[in-house]
């Protein structure tokens, strides 16, 4: 058990250190560091406006977030890996192969999987935190129990996730009801009165450490990362999927398109991956629901800002992170051979990109429809398009077809936040002396356009890796 | 025969590994041409030198007349391409995927071409299974059906009978041989002798990126020789030279 697992922990720097570097993988922790130091040192600039625990509860919902986002990984992990790195070449698939149960081996991978996130991304974040600690009058032993709430919240995002994808494998109508079962209760639970605390344990940990609200988190991590690896499904060769035709039919449907025959494509492949249309709930529009009800909250303490903008803005460059879901189960090398150019499979990318945009854009209505500012609305829906397009352009000039391994490079995610970072800052700070402002935003559009054009030009001219 | 590929001081080189280290060739159309070499040789990057998969760093390739590195897509447009490893779409079933490059083909009879290739090699069961869920020998029958479903005048083929059954390498072998008497040519990159001696009218033996030898399987037969030690002295003298 210990040699698989530390076999595991050794192939997962690997797969990372052979796309990113050494260095470049190894300095990732360290640039989370540096963030995480950086937002501390301005703290008592924040807490100035917004209350220390409504911070702090962002900030575990965050992580908790965080979680949710690793775990939906973990629901396509394995066609990621597949298409990336052929069938045989992970441990985790190695069952057939090796003397150990399916069990043992999913159990051992997930608790790699814990402990390399814990470290490339909590353990930094709370490094950072500590080091910030002496300039801004933080307790030094405070850092050591935001480790273990923080570590806390990203179980439960990780563990939640995990329970419910299991479930859905199983029967999506359980999973369905499990989810609809929880939403309820959460509304009840507000209703009632119950404040954030209930819904995260180690929040509440962290406001009053004792007994109850630690077992209670730990009950919530155990619980369903228990039921998920009691009740983990391996997909083997002999429980083929068949499915009829339905590609020509999407495509006539899509014929629109210049490449309607990628965007059909895309969809299937999108249907049809593990998780289906449950990763577009669980690692897209729940997240976007947190953040709509985070803003509606701390735009309570910051007066002059309109959280419908700000909801837009965030939206657009969240939304360009679904060209990930795109290029997820996709490399060149399964069209090098047929008279296809990479300009032409980016091309397919971004028409299968608009059209998920469309769910973005009723997300944006519909929070535009609960916000009750019609005066924003314009504004807004201009943000939103011009910030998706130029998110979207900034990611493919710099990844082209692999964002999804090129990101965690130091130097192209620097690269990344430093050309987004500042239009968003600029955008959301002009929407403060008026919403209106907020449709300057289209002179975004061009710079897309004209970073789109430099990216097929690039990565036309690049051989293609192997992975 | 005019030349339909051709190639002048080829070379391709991977970081300090020169793959392929100034290959001339000269294949006439109607051949069915044997790439042989060992693991490591330079067959695959061969390949996809030839059909602008990758760029040479120096030297020129031509291909029915074509500036590969000029106009890869345009190549591929007129050729068919069996890669070394099978990489069908994991989430289309097997009749989508051919479906998929007919568009991608703009083949208009793609209905009866996918039927064809469903009876010629014999997996019409398999054709609404997920690709991922393919065994290994089906997904190699799916990529040999994409590779001729636009009836090709060439086609780049590599290890095309390795995952498949006696039964179906006899089936695919005698498609290569009638695919060739129609005026078809073959590139065909492998390392197992055998099948190289009983379908290939010339050859070439690569070994670390150069080309050691270029005939015709008639040269050997006539001389006595068997293809096997004529490989292996090459080789192993190259080695120890």
């Amino acid at each position: 058990m210990r040699d698989l697992f530390v076999a595991m922990v050794k192939e997962e720097w690997r797969i990372h250190a052979t796309m990113a570097g050494n260095l470049g993988f190894g300095l990732f922790p360290v640039m989370i560091a540096a963030f995480s130091f950086m937002g501390a040192w301005i703290l008592p600039l924040f807490l100035e406006i917004v209350p220390a625990s409504l911070l702090a509860f962002i900030v575990h919902a965050m992580f908790a977030l965080m979680g949710v986002m690793v775990g939906s990984f973990g629901i396509m992990g394995r066609e990621f890996m597949n298409r990336r790195f052929g069938q045989a070449s992970l441990i985790a698939y190695s069952s057939r192969s090796l003397p150990l149960s399916e069990r043992t081996i999913f159990a051992t991978f997930v608790a790699k999987d814990v402990l390399f996130y814990l470290f490339l991304w909590v353990i930094p974040a709370v490094a950072g935190i500590a080091a910030a600690a002496p300039f801004i009058g933080m307790e030094p032993a405070f850092p050591l129990l935001l480790l273990v709430t923080f570590s806390l919240s990203f179980l439960e995002g990780l563990a939640v996730v995990f329970f419910l994808s299991t479930l859905y494998a199983r029967s999506p109508r359980i999973a369905g009801a499990i989810l609809a079962a929880g939403a309820v209760a959460v509304a009840l639970a507000s209703l009632a009165g119950i404040g954030p605390a209930m819904l995260l344990p180690p929040y509440a940990f962290l406001l009053a450490p004792g007994i109850l609200p630690l077992a209670a988190s730990l009950a919530l991590i155990g619980i369903p990362a228990a039921v998920s690896i009691a009740w983990a499904t391996i997909e083997y060769p002999d429980a083929a999927r068949r499915y009829p035709n339905s590609f020509d039919g999407l495509s006539d449907r899509l014929s629109l398109f210049s490449r309607p025959w990628l965007t059909a494509k895309d969809a299937l492949d999108l249907r049809r991956s593990e998780g289906g249309i449950a990763k577009i709930i669980f690692s897209f529009l729940m997240p976007l629901g947190l953040v709509w009800v985070f803003l509606s909250v701390l735009f309570r303490f910051i007066p002059g800002l309109s959280p419908l903008i700000v909801f837009a803005v965030l939206l657009g460059v969240i939304s360009s992170t679904t060209y990930n879901w795109l290029t997820e189960f996709d490399t060149f090398s399964a069209y090098a051979f047929l008279p296809v150019d990479v300009r032409t499979v980016i091309t397919g990318k971004l028409q299968s990109y608009g059209v998920i945009n469309l769910v973005s854009l009723a997300v944006l209505i519909l929070a535009a429809a609960a916000a009750g500012d019609a005066g924003a609305v314009v504004p807004a829906v201009l943000a939103f398009l011009s910030v998706s397009a130029y998110s979207l352009a900034v990611t493919v000039r710099l990844t082209g077809l692999y964002p999804s391994v090129m990101l965690y490079q130091v130097r192209v995610f620097l690269l990344y936040l430093a050309a987004i970072s500042p239009a968003l800052l600029v955008l959301i700070f002009v929407s403060i002396l008026d919403p209106w402002y907020a449709a300057g935003s289209v002179v975004l559009l061009p710079a897309a356009w004209f970073l789109l054009d430099r990216a097929m030009l690039r990565w036309t001219a690049f051989d293609m890796p192997s992975y | 025969m005019a030349a339909i590929i051709e190639t002048q001081d080829l070379t391709k080189t991977f970081g300090d590994t020169t793959a392929v280290d100034h290959v001339t060739l000269s294949i006439a159309a109607g051949e069915l041409f044997g790439l042989l070499g060992p693991n490591g040789s330079g067959k695959t990057t061969m390949n996809k030198l030839l059909t602008g998969q990758i760029r040479p760093d120096a030297g020129t390739v031509r291909v029915m007349g074509l500036d590969v590195p000029a106009d890869p897509v345009r190549v591929r447009a007129g050729i068919g391409i069996i890669p070394e490893q099978e990489t069908p779409p994991s989430f289309l079933t097997a009749e989508e995927y051919l479906h998929f490059v007919g568009r991608v083909r703009g083949i208009t009879a793609i209905d009866e071409q996918a039927e064809k290739w469903f009876d010629i090699l014999e997996f019409r069961d398999k054709r609404q299974v997920l690709c991922k869920d393919l065994s290994r020998g089906t997904r190699q029958k799916l990529m040999v059906a994409q590779a001729f479903l636009h009836e090709p005048p060439l086609a780049f083929i590599d290890e095309p009978l390795i995952n498949l059954d006696p039964i179906m390498q006899r089936t695919v072998k005698d498609f290569l041989s009638e695919y060739v008497a129609g005026g078809g040519t073959v590139f065909f990159s492998t390392h197992i002798l055998g099948i190289a001696e009983e379908i290939c009218t010339s050859f070439a033996i690569l070994h670390n990126g150069v080309v050691l030898h270029h005939g015709t399987i008639d040269e050997l037969v006539t001389g006595d020789r068997h293809l096997e030690g004529f490989f292996l002295e090459r080789v192993r003298g190259h080695a120890h030279a």
